[in-house]
């Protein structure tokens, strides 16, 4: 692609100004402010266009830049240029209101589409961030903390990972690493939110179970009281069928029947003894016809009467006796039984409240174990949430993101470092008038040059040699990853070259058959 | 012969429903059942018929009571319960020593029984279960026995776990009516014939739709059967379509507008999805905030048009990170990859 002339109508500080440009090297050259940027940012607005930044963003970008203050509704340009042997006029015009762009093919008058992509065709590829990184070429710049063999290093870096672009591998690595932190913090505090509620339902259980130890306790406490009121109950009853009150009270009646007895013997005694008198006396007067027979039965009369008293006095005794006993006897009964019955109406009850208490302590047992049954069942059924597997699965994402990104920035670089390395080489070779015979970049030592006996690690050499480096690091990225060989825009590259050097970059540049734009506001260029 | 037929009650289950109504929720579970009580009662329905899981788990026995007690005061209607899966018969349960109304006729046996109503000319055919699983299909082999002109099968089941229901056999099995539970979405599967009542109330922020119960009638001509919506609350999944132009802001103010029109009782799980800009995240804690919404997923991706990235930067790491995932479907943990990681590199661009 050659670009034949730039018809700027309205951009930055210049309107209604033609440049025209030919095949091969040629120099622009002007004092500073002579409006060289602004053409090199014509040029790229031209090929691909002057979108709007978002945000605050747009308050410095191009377009702000280079919107014209007097007439900003009239924001536009014309680029001639000619590609695969036809000429094309591309026109576009950036204002706000007003976007417009066309293409048109001034050979056979044929109307191009850069909406559906013909642009982009002719240019073979070739992306604004592609532009950026290959043809149009600055001076070496570090970021601010950064030195320049440093920013050399981090360049071809990311320059190899990422297929020349501004793209940054590791940057978007540590993105995502950072990304997926943040997301595994979130996923932390869900599950430990989840395990809290895990934990209450625990807890619950545990409480529950506690309850049910001290029923179970309680239980035992009133099952031993029940236990040893029967063992009490069970001795009181042999007790009292051992010694009974009855006999007790039979016992208590036993001397006076003794009493009773010996009065009665004594009366019969006494009347025996008279009936013998009574006898006797009948004999002696019978055997004597005599009176002295009478003392003798009035004796005997005596004595049966004392008998008698005796005997009826030990009936009456005995009959009082009896009766005595009998009352006794009852009373005793009586008093036994009344006894019993109060023991045993106590007995009861406590048996009726113990088994009461431990029919209650029974029911609240079983309805807390149901309810731990139902807790169990609940933890058993346990899931974790939607917004735990989301984390996870972003997580997971997040991950394979990192692992494919660093695979693809090897695969990138693999194919990249090797080609450009060996073109680098020569370029650099060419342009030092063969000092150095090769330069070669790696991921673990970065740049190092060849002396032909040394390997010079980069960040020994002169701040021209590294401008020297970088160009032809440049340059050989831009032969690998153009189709189309395009343009090569120059700005104020060459000012830190010697003589010696800018003549052989200069001429390895006409070497290559490719236009050539040199900004610079110097004149060496010109006169080499 | 009027009856209405409940199933899936579930009480005693206290379901996520946002922070606003979670608290109350169990206790709605309850109002909900005492006015299908109330129903029967003023409508003088004869049969109440529960096809199982009247309770989440386990009964307690002064849940059986506060129950026991609603059905006491129906002075017409008779009640009828099985037990399901979920308050199975466990040996230790309180279904098997409770002692119910004169008016309530549990068929919690292991084997099909059934209870003759001859003043209704109805029988009511039912088994529990005894175990939280049952894989055999028993109501396949089940039928009418023709003692009565109206026979109605109370059954809980329908998946693969839990007694599987086979349409035809049922249609072939002689019941008047078989009154399904276990399934909590309301359905047919023979209309006026064998109907799942669904879940009372919705029990879990999957049972979306609306909830009720199934009213009956009987007649000489056949069989009738209403599905009667009377949840309190429904469960909605709405997908909310986000586009280029949607901040965290807009989005929640479609939200709010949405729930509005669907109904601020209801409670929602809301899909963010679609293409959105890809600078934007959603901040979903943000739009869960509301206190009806149980959740909000964001399932939109950025809207890359990875074709066209591609084409541009072909030979670049973008490009053939882009390749890599050549294969994945929108909406694959692949797709969400591709998108993390060229998000990244694109915010890494100096």
């Amino acid at each position: 692609m050659i670009i034949r002339e730039l018809y700027i109508k309205n951009f930055g500080k210049f309107s209604e100004q033609h440049f025209y440009f030919h095949d091969g090297v040629q120099v622009i050259s002007g004092e500073n402010e002579f409006g060289k940027s602004t053409i090199h940012a014509f040029i790229r607005a031209m090929l691909f266009g002057l979108e709007r930044g978002r945000g605050r963003a747009a308050a410095k970008d191009d377009f702000t830049r280079y919107e014209p203050w007097d007439n900003p509704g009239y924001y536009a340009g014309v680029m001639r240029f000619s590609c695969g042997g036809r000429n094309f006029r591309l026109e576009r015009s950036f204002a706000r209101m007003n976007r417009q762009v066309s293409l048109v093919c001034e050979d056979d008058g044929e109307e191009l589409s850069v909406e559906h992509g013909d642009l982009d065709m002719l240019l073979g590829g070739m992306t604004a961030e592609l532009y950026d990184s290959t043809v149009s070429i600055g001076q070496l710049k570090a970021r601010p903390g950064e030195e320049l063999p440093e920013a050399l290093e981090n360049y071809a870096a990311d320059y190899l990972e990422t297929g020349g672009t501004q793209m940054d591998l590791n940057r978007a690595v540590q993105i995502l690493r950072e990304r997926r932190k943040a997301a595994a913090k979130a996923l932390r505090i869900e599950q430990e939110r989840e395990e809290e509620e895990k934990k209450a339902l625990e807890q619950e259980r545990m409480y529950l179970e506690r309850d049910m130890e001290d029923l179970r306790k309680e239980y035992e406490d009133l099952s031993e009281q029940e236990k040893a009121a029967h063992e009490q109950a069970n001795r009181r009853q042999t007790d009292c069928e051992k010694s009974g009150g009855l006999e007790h009270a039979q016992g208590g009646a036993e001397p006076k029947k003794a009493s009773v007895k010996s009065l009665l013997a004594a009366g019969g005694a006494g009347l025996l003894i008279s009936v013998m008198g009574l006898a006797w006396s009948q004999a002696v007067a019978g055997l004597s016809k005599g009176s002295n027979s009478l003392p003798f039965a009035v004796i005997a009369g005596g004595i049966g009467i004392a008998g008698v008293a005796l005997l009826v006095c030990g009936a009456v005794s005995l009959v009082k006796a009896r009766s005595r006993q009998r009352e006794q006897i009852r009373k005793a009964e009586k008093s036994a039984v009344e006894n019993k019955d109060g023991e045993q109406v106590d007995f009861e009850e406590k048996m009726r409240r113990l088994s009461w208490e431990m029919g209650r302590i029974q029911a609240q047992f079983k309805e807390k174990e149901i309810r731990r049954g139902n807790l169990l069942e609940q933890a058993g059924e346990f899931r974790p949430g939607e917004k735990r597997m989301a984390l996870e699965r972003r997580c997971r994402a997040l991950e394979l993101a990192a692992q494919e990104l660093l695979r693809a920035g090897e695969e990138t670089s693999g194919q990249m470092t090797d080609l450009v390395n060996q073109k680098a080489s020569e370029i650099f070779s060419d342009i030092t008038c063969g000092k150095y015979r090769g330069m070669t970049w790696d991921r673990e030592n970065g740049f190092r040059v060849w002396d032909g006996t040394r390997r010079i690690p980069a960040d020994r050499l002169s701040r021209g040699t590294l401008e020297q480096i970088w160009f032809s690091f440049r340059m050989a990225g831009a032969q690998v990853l153009q189709e189309e060989p395009m343009p090569v825009i120059l700005d104020e590259t060459f000012a830190f070259y010697d003589e010696k050097r800018l003549q052989s970059a200069l001429k390895w540049l006409r070497g290559q058959k490719k236009q050539v734009i040199i900004f610079t506001c110097h004149d060496r260029e010109e006169l080499v | 012969m009027r009856f209405i037929h409940i199933a899936d009650v579930h009480l005693g289950a206290s379901p996520d429903a946002g922070p606003l109504y979670s608290r109350e929720r169990a206790g709605e579970l309850w109002d909900t059942f005492r006015r299908v009580i109330s129903v029967c009662e003023r409508e003088r329905a004869d049969l109440l018929l529960i096809a199982g899981d009247l309770f989440h788990r386990q009964p307690l026995v002064q849940e059986l009571k506060e129950v026991n007690f609603l059905f006491s005061e129906l002075s017409h209607t008779k009640v009828v319960l099985i037990a399901g899966n979920h308050d199975y018969i466990r040996p230790d349960s309180y279904y098997r020593t409770f002692e119910w109304a004169d008016n309530v006729f549990p068929l919690f046996g292991e084997e099909m029984e059934y209870i003759d109503f001859p003043e209704l000319k109805t029988a009511v055919y039912g088994f529990s279960y005894h175990s939280r699983e049952m894989a055999d299909p028993v109501y396949d082999r089940a039928k009418a026995c023709g003692i009565e002109p109206c026979e109605i099968l109370l059954a809980h089941g329908g998946d693969e776990k839990h007694i599987p229901i086979d349409r035809r056999k049922l249609a072939g099995s002689g019941f008047t009516y078989i009154a399904l539970g276990h399934i909590h979405k309301p359905q047919a599967l023979i209309r006026d014939r064998a109907v799942y009542a669904g879940a009372l109330e919705p029990t879990d922020k999957n049972d979306t739709g609306p909830h009720g119960y199934v009213r009956g009638e009987a007649t000489e001509a056949g069989l009738r059967t209403w599905w009667i919506p009377c949840a309190l609350r429904e469960y909605i999944h709405m997908e909310i379509p986000v586009s280029q132009y949607d901040t965290t802001g807009s989005v929640g103010k479609r939200i709010e507008k949405e729930i509005n029109r669907f109904g601020n009782e209801n409670i929602y799980k809301l899909e963010l999805t679609g293409k959105r800009d890809p600078d934007v995240e959603f901040d979903t804690e943000w739009l869960a905030g509301r206190g009806n919404v149980t959740e909000v997923i964001d399932n939109s991706s950025p809207a890359y048009d990875f074709e066209a990235l591609y084409r541009e930067n072909e030979h670049t790491v973008l490009g053939r990170y882009i390749r890599r995932f050549s294969e994945c479907r929108e909406g694959s943990l692949e797709y969400q990859a591709l998108c993390e990681g060229v998000d990244a590199l694109l915010e890494s661009r100096r």
